[in-house]
């Protein structure tokens, strides 16, 4: 076993680590609700199905979280991009509230990436007061009290409505997952994403164009975040303020306990759905077993240090 | 100050299996200014990080005065009284200039800092190399390079040193501020300091230094005092490197018409109105010691640089490309082979398809979909072309040999099919027999036509290989090489801008220190 890990690839190890801990949160969860409650609803597909459900806009925010930290940078102003998203998307309402919550992800993703790319601002900065910003427009635009516009129809459907017994919303997280892993490997886009995030004055020096790569890759998680944010006001019925906020850890820890590297470079995307997967799972086990906030709060941290711990840094290539 | 001499003896010091010196004897002494002189990889550099603890000998003695001394690291180098002013600046800019001078053994009262006492004694030190106008308070960021180069030698002075290394530390000088350091060095020899003086430019050597050492492959040629020898005499005595590799013959054939013609290219300080004509077909090698700016001239050419004056003309059209990624695209096809394999030509943790695809994407592409059976021929292609040695193309390119990297690169820009091809010393650090295969495949892809600049820091290569030899010295093309004149004679004698052939006059220094500089 401890062979089998040692010769897999860099990208897979984490793959497959984090996939066994999954299954060893479910197993735990079971042994508990066997031993006090007699049943194992965490194996029964209908819960399951349930918690990806709720799991779905973690994932698809952190499908775009992904694209950035590969790069090397990170975007810290999902939080208020899924809000405003979500918040225009209902004033507006109509035919048009999707593709308005779209548009409000493209424009922050453009300005996100303009002052990255372009203004050469350090993203952690730079993001972090576009969430401010945002964060005050959207104060502004209520007046600082839940909005009262609700979800359109089509909003609900995506986020709430069943087809054939399973969540519209998980069939979304699937279709952007495809979406983001056929960009990742398929097209010249998806790997010159890789390459500047590797080197990026080797990726400068062969050609690629490495500001409007950037560039995109903002937008890409701009559009994300957007979408997420639209989706979970379909799901609350309406978009209400920090409605996005506890959504910024458990993305980039999604995206780092898959197996992407913080500093660019290295990833799969499978990574990042199992480490969503993980992440909603372990939330779901700890309040099944009633644990009191505080000890959610560290076990959560603990099992994040840990898994990176146990991933190690690798053997660095340098030469 | 007492006397002292410095004595080395069979010191060798090997990287990779590449030697750098040979069983080295060398002695330098007190009261006295002593040049080091040699080609590119002569050993220069290696002696004096030997001296000054930067690096530890592979075999070897090092003794003051007959005692042996073995630095672990510079800073006991500098207790011992040996200090170093090296090429590469090693201020840290957001400190303070007081700090910076300060920085090993700050002046402390109670176990702190005492600023004012830092501050006075960086006062003190740079009065006495006249820079009297840098404020001491200022951060290192604000200076020009000539003042940073001043405090740097500040810096050495305040470890009052019993020798004193300088590598080329004249170079980045203002003329006025050059004078100053020629000052300095008299006045420390009068305190009875030994100089060790490491410079490019033989006017200064023979104004200032008493006594001249050649190096040559790694070994100590000879050392003899000032006069003892002619110019002549001493290109000589650095050139004859072993010629390790075999070179394809060259075709005869007339000079063809300019397919990049460069006029009067400038960039900051760094290049001082290049000119340059290559054809199609031709070879043309960059000579000259390192950083005169052939480096700077192949990024201006790829596109890397801003704030370009001057003209260039590729394939009739005026304008230099405005990036790497217009350079290799369109009319111009530009490819660029980066001086640092590792950090600049290849992504080390990717596969090597990725690596060989990353600037042709648009060529295995359906609009933004890589075409994966196209790429997948496309990388089997590059791979069988340049001969790569590979298990699998999905290993990452850092599991390969050197020289088997560098053959990723080339083949990742041939992949582009360039017209104009630069090549920012390909052969660093690889070995023989891939050395020779590039040497055939250059001269096979400027049969095909196209147009190859070729910057080699081995003069053997430029002689074996080129059509044409354009040395650089101070930031220009002082002279132009072509057929049998191109020797490694005649190339050192450009790459030093000493005229051999003539009798040798002592050019006034001041001269010709702002014609190296200020030019």
């Amino acid at each position: 076993m401890t062979l089998a890990i040692a010769s897999l690839k860099p990208e897979d190890k984490p793959v497959v680590l984090a996939s066994a801990f999954v299954l060893v949160i479910l197993l735990v969860g079971t042994v508990y609700t066997l031993a006090t409650q007699g049943t194992a609803p965490l194996l029964s597909p209908q819960y399951l199905v349930q918690q990806l459900q709720t799991g779905s806009f973690l994932g698809i925010a952190a499908a775009g979280m992904m694209v950035v930290i590969l790069l090397g940078h990170i975007d810290l102003s999902i939080p208020w991009t899924m809000t405003a998203a979500a918040m225009m998307a209902t004033t507006v309402g109509g035919d048009m509230a999707i593709p308005v919550g779209i548009a409000v992800g493209v424009a922050v993703g453009l300005f996100n990436g303009i002052g990255v790319a372009y203004l050469r601002i350090p993203s952690m900065i730079f993001t972090l007061g576009v969430d401010s910003v945002m964060r005050g427009l959207m104060v502004a635009h209520t007046g600082g009290f839940a909005p009262q516009d609700a979800a359109t129809p089509l909003m609900r459907f995506f986020a709430a409505e069943r087809v054939l017994g399973v969540p519209v919303a998980i069939f979304v997280w699937l279709a952007v997952s495809v979406v983001i892993a056929v960009m990742l490997r398929r097209t010249a886009f998806g790997r010159a994403v890789y390459a500047t995030g590797n080197r990026e004055a080797a990726a400068y020096l062969s050609g690629i164009r490495t500001r409007l790569v950037i560039l995109g890759a903002f937008v890409v998680c701009g559009i994300c975040a957007a979408l997420a944010g639209v989706l979970l006001a379909g799901y609350s019925a309406k978009a209400y303020q920090g409605m996005g906020t506890p959504f910024l850890l458990p993305a980039i820890a999604a995206v780092v306990i898959g197996g992407t590297r913080i500093l660019g470079g290295q990833g799969r995307y499978v990574g990042t759905l199992i480490g969503v997967v993980l992440i909603v799972l372990l939330n779901s086990v700890l309040s099944i077993m009633q644990m009191p906030e505080a000890g959610r709060q560290v076990i959560y941290g603990s099992v994040i240090i840990g898994m990176l711990l146990v991933y190690g840094r690798g053997a660095r290539v340098t030469s | 100050m007492t006397a002292l001499t410095i004595q080395l003896s069979g010191v060798s010091k090997h990287f990779a299996g590449i030697r750098a010196l040979e069983g080295v004897d060398f002695a330098c002494h007190s009261g006295s200014i002593h040049a080091i002189l040699g080609e590119n990889g002569a050993g220069k550099s290696t002696l004096i990080k030997i001296m000054s603890g930067v690096l530890q000998p592979d075999s070897g003695t090092m003794a003051i005065n007959g005692a042996p001394v073995r630095f672990a690291s510079p800073t006991e180098a500098a207790a011992a009284g040996i200090v170093c002013i090296f090429q590469e600046l090693s201020l840290i800019p957001d400190l303070s200039v007081a700090d910076n001078i300060s920085l090993a053994t700050p002046p402390r009262r109670f176990g702190l800092i005492d600023r004012r006492a830092q501050r006075r004694r960086a006062e003190e030190l740079l009065a006495r190399i006249k820079c009297e106008d840098v404020d001491p308070n200022a951060t290192v960021r604000e200076l020009s390079l000539s003042r940073r180069q001043m405090v740097e030698i500040a810096k050495a002075l305040g470890k009052e040193p019993r020798v004193l290394i300088l590598d080329e530390a004249t170079s980045a000088l203002t003329s006025r501020d050059v004078e100053t350091v020629y000052h300095l060095l008299v006045e420390l020899k009068e305190q009875n300091v030994a100089s060790l003086f490491i410079s490019h430019r033989m006017q200064e050597v023979k104004r200032l230094c008493d006594t001249l050492s050649v190096f040559r492959n790694g070994q100590h040629v000879e050392t003899f005092a000032r006069g003892a020898r002619s110019d002549g005499e001493i290109v000589r005595l650095m050139v004859g490197r072993e010629v390790d590799a075999q070179f394809p013959p060259k075709p005869e054939r007339p000079r063809r018409p300019a397919h990049l013609s460069i006029r009067d290219l400038s960039w900051e300080n760094r290049l001082n109105g290049v000119s340059l004509d290559i054809g199609k077909g031709e070879i043309v090698g960059l000579g000259g010691l390192d950083g005169q700016g052939q480096k700077e001239l192949l990024l201006a050419l790829f596109g890397v640089l801003r704030g370009l004056r001057g003209s260039v003309t590729l394939a009739g059209r005026p304008g230099a490309p405005a990036s790497p990624a217009q350079a290799k695209t369109g009319a111009m096809r530009i490819a660029l082979v980066p001086e640092d394999r590792k950090t600049e030509g290849l992504m080390l943790p990717m596969s090597i398809a990725d690596n060989l695809l990353v600037g042709c994407y648009d060529r295995v592409s359906n609009g933004p979909f890589i075409d994966q059976a196209r790429a997948r021929q496309a990388v089997a292609e590059g791979i069988a072309k340049l001969g790569i040695k590979v298990g699998r193309p999905e290993d990452a390119v850092a599991t390969l040999s050197g020289g088997n990297q560098q053959k990723v690169v080339i083949a990742k820009w041939l992949m582009t099919d360039p017209q104009v091809i630069l090549l920012n010393d390909p052969t660093r650090g690889i070995d023989v027999g891939t050395k020779q295969e590039l040497y055939r495949l250059m001269r096979e892809l400027a049969d095909e036509g196209k147009a190859i600049l070729f910057y080699s820091t081995d003069y053997a290569e430029l002689i074996g290989c080129c059509d044409r030899v354009a040395v650089m010295y101070g930031g220009a093309v002082i002279a132009e090489l072509e057929g049998e004149a191109i020797s490694e004679e005649a190339i050192v004698a450009a790459s030093l801008n000493v005229d051999t052939r003539t009798a040798a006059h002592d050019a006034p220094v001041g001269a010709v220190a702002a014609a190296a500089v200020g030019a």
